[in-house]
């Protein structure tokens, strides 16, 4: 770990591996984490993205035993969708983990 | 989904229908995860239990994962868990009215909600409301009760055309009063005037709602959602 502090390094390696789980569970491919992936100009339709947050939120519960409801009112309140790309989507799910 | 044993949730399986119905699936040789606020009633190697309030979202959410995780799939829902008050509209507490709605149509709604994801994963499931001739009815001194079962048709048939194309299909049987503990607090001369306004005027059975439940459930509906039946002739 060299002199980087532990909680620093957890948090990136479980940034990295939300994301990693985001990408790998995204019906579509998509060519970076800050493309669109929902709204007008977005990689998936609403099904899709009915489709894809089950699939994640499971994904998540194996990944780290946590119970998570992605479409939360936090989520929807916001006037900055977390879902509208991977970036948002990962950083969002991190600060459900924390709490 | 019929060549194996099928995994079967049911709502409120401590007494009343939904005991027997799980009973019934268990028969037939299913899995079943039940659920009430109280102790399991249904002793089977085959049943597993979870006390819980089904308007308690995280329990709820706790639960349908709990089924996943063990089983890997959900092939069928059924939201039995409900409660009745009989009032008057204007005599009927805030706290009561929202107790009834938060159970009935709240507790259908997350369970949807949960359910639902686990089956679209595999493209395949059934969801069994439990709707109630009071509301085609309308019948007086159950306002609170048949807004809320109203708000559970209207909730299947939406959800039903959400999912149209998922393989998922959500129905809703609406049963006659059934002799159970939600309705023996009833007046008798209420039940008579209730029955006298069914096509066919007897109490309905359990096994009434087991056929209709039966239906709704077998693999070969998959062309059937969106739809609530009324047992003894009620039309809506």
């Amino acid at each position: 770990m060299g002199n980087r502090p532990a909680v620093s390094t957890t948090n990136q390696i479980s940034l990295e591996k939300v994301r990693r789980v985001v990408i790998e569970t995204m019906p579509r491919p998509v060519s970076s984490a800050g493309e669109i992936i929902f709204g007008p100009e977005g990689v998936l339709d609403s099904l899709d993205l009915v489709n894809f947050l089950a699939d994640l939120e499971y994904r998540l519960g194996q990944e780290f035993d946590r119970e998570l409801v992605l479409a939360s009112e936090k989520a929807m309140s916001r006037s900055r969708s977390p879902f509208r790309d991977v970036n948002a989507l990962a950083g969002y799910i991190m600060e459900l983990l924390a709490v | 989904m019929s060549a194996k044993k099928r995994i079967v949730v049911i709502t409120g399986t401590s007494r009343g229908i939904g005991r027997v119905l799980a009973q019934h699936f268990l028969r037939q040789g299913d899995i079943v995860c039940g659920c009430s606020r109280k102790p399991a009633t249904v002793r089977h190697r085959s049943y597993r239990h979870f006390m819980l309030d089904v308007v308690d979202e995280k329990a709820v959410v706790a639960m349908i994962r709990a089924v996943v995780k063990e089983h890997g799939r959900i092939d069928v829902l059924l939201n039995n868990a409900g409660i009745a008050a009989m009032n008057h509209a204007l005599l009927t507490p805030a706290s009561v009215a929202r107790s009834i709605f938060d159970t009935n149509f709240h507790g259908t709604f997350l369970f949807c909600r949960e359910g639902a994801k686990a089956m679209l994963r595999h493209k395949s499931g059934r969801i069994v409301n439990f709707a109630t001739v009071a509301t085609p009815l309308r019948l007086e001194g159950e306002a609170i009760y048949a807004a809320s079962k109203a708000a559970v048709e209207s909730f299947t048939q939406v959800l039903a055309r959400e999912l149209g194309q998922t393989g998922v299909t959500v129905n809703a049987v609406g049963p006659t009063p059934v002799p159970t503990d939600l309705i023996k607090s009833v007046p008798q001369e209420k039940m008579d005037a209730l029955l006298a306004r069914q096509a066919i005027r007897r109490f309905g059975t359990m096994k009434d709602i087991i056929n209709v439940v039966d239906f709704f459930a077998s693999p070969q509906s998959d062309f059937i959602t969106g739809q609530v039946i009324y047992l003894g002739g009620v039309t809506g």
